[in-house]
């Protein structure tokens, strides 16, 4: 996929990559972009436009990974942007599945495996929500001291096992390879495709928040 | 389906670069440039893995390669016989063939020796696994090493496509490996 630069227009990125929608829903752009490119947008909604195309870009080609680019920003703003993602997980993501998973499970009658399948995906949820919990409530007000130059006497350690992205992918193997029984197709289809987004953005996401904020970090002095 | 590698090793980063991204466009295959062989790539047994090299790091490395022939191709300098080899005359579909060739052999043999369904020792692995005991457990339990267990989770989890603990306890109750009593009873225990 071609990068994206900040003179593209916003509306073919979107036709070429409209999975980047939620990510631009979550900074507060909204669709409805009309002609506008990269510059204006950023302009309009006060975003730092080279950080947008250094996520944009990151977000839809797997190989991308602009490591110095990246590093260049302040920690606070990656924060900020992570801060954003994690509601948006449990917000949005998180419930959307849990929404089409119920109404999976109502309409496909007697399937005893979608009711474990649900109690596995409750497992990882608690799994995410324990994560986020732990960056917010602890990790990153710890990195936003030091940024502000405060003394801070106990760093704590963020946690950096991978155990999330092998659950979800379990998860989406347990419908691909082994789901029996009658099931609502277009439902399953829904559930499917809400898995695949969320494993998609906490791929990219993770690789922000582990190879750029997770170093960043322990440098700091 | 088995996850195949790529090394490109060469000089010529501008040609690395090339065959690296025909390899992840056409074959899905994650390849990694590099310039010359590096100690890891020689502790690495993986039998997953493809070498796209220049013909002198071949000479160099010469009995490292000697037994991987089949997943080597040497990019030349010059047009010859040889059917794993890529030169400079040959256009992107002949290319391609070449890489296809070595990635189809790499994948017909490891489906020769994968088969779908858990052996007896594999189900008897997983079921301890989805009682919650962790490898060293498992190892005394079933009396074989440490390292046995590890083979047989690896081949559980290429089989089954799953690889979490809480994974295959659920695949395991979904099947009837175990029952929600046995986990029951030892969490009550």
């Amino acid at each position: 996929m071609a990068l994206v630069n900040i003179h593209s227009k916003l509306c073919d990125v979107l036709n070429a990559s409209p999975e980047i929608i939620p990510l631009l829903n979550r900074l507060g752009i909204s669709l409805g972009t009309g002609d506008k490119d990269v510059e204006n947008i950023c302009q309009e909604h006060n975003i730092d436009a080279d950080f947008l195309l250094a996520i944009i870009n990151t977000f839809i080609n797997d190989e991308y990974f602009p490591e110095s680019v990246l590093k260049k920003f302040c920690a606070s703003t990656i924060v900020s942007y992570l801060r954003q993602t994690y509601a948006f997980y449990e917000h949005y993501q998180l419930a959307n599945i849990e929404r089409h998973f119920s109404a999976l499970i109502s309409r496909s009658g007697e399937n005893n495996n979608l009711g474990l399948m649900k109690r596995f995906f409750d497992e990882l949820k608690q799994d995410i929500v324990e994560r986020i919990a732990a960056d917010s409530r602890e990790w990153f007000p710890c990195i936003e001291a030091i940024e502000r130059g405060e003394r801070v006497l106990h760093r704590c350690a963020p946690n950096e096992e991978t155990s999330i992205h092998d659950k979800i992918n379990d998860l989406k193997n347990m419908f691909i390879i082994h789901l029996s029984g009658s099931y609502d197709q277009n439902l399953c289809y829904a559930v499917i495709t809400a898995i695949i987004t969320l494993e998609k953005d906490i791929r990219q996401n993770d690789r922000i928040r582990n190879r750029i904020l997770l170093p960043l970090y322990k440098s700091m002095a | 389906m088995m996850q195949v590698e790529a090394y490109v090793i060469m000089d010529d980063s501008i040609r690395a670069i090339a065959l690296k991204y025909l390899l992840n466009e056409y074959f899905g295959v994650k390849a990694v440039v590099a310039s010359r062989l590096e100690s890891e790539l020689i502790a690495d047994k993986s039998a997953s893995i493809i070498y796209v090299v220049s013909p002198d790091v071949v000479v160099f490395n010469h009995d490292f390669f000697v037994t991987k022939r089949q997943r080597t191709i040497v990019v030349a300098a010059t047009p010859n016989d040889d059917s794993m080899a890529i030169t400079p005359d040959m256009d992107e579909e002949a290319i391609v063939n070449v890489l296809n060739r070595a990635i189809e052999s790499l994948c017909n043999e490891e489906n020769k020796t994968q088969q779908a369904s858990l052996t007896q020792r594999e189900i008897d692995v997983l079921r301890l696994i989805a009682l919650g005991h962790i490898n060293k457990e498992i190892a005394d339990m079933l009396s074989i090493s440490f390292n046995t267990v590890l083979t047989h989770r690896k081949n559980i989890s290429a089989k089954l496509g799953i690889k979490s603990a809480s994974g295959l306890g659920f695949y395991a109750i979904m099947n009837g490996y175990i029952s929600e009593e046995d986990i029951r009873s030892l969490k009550t225990e």
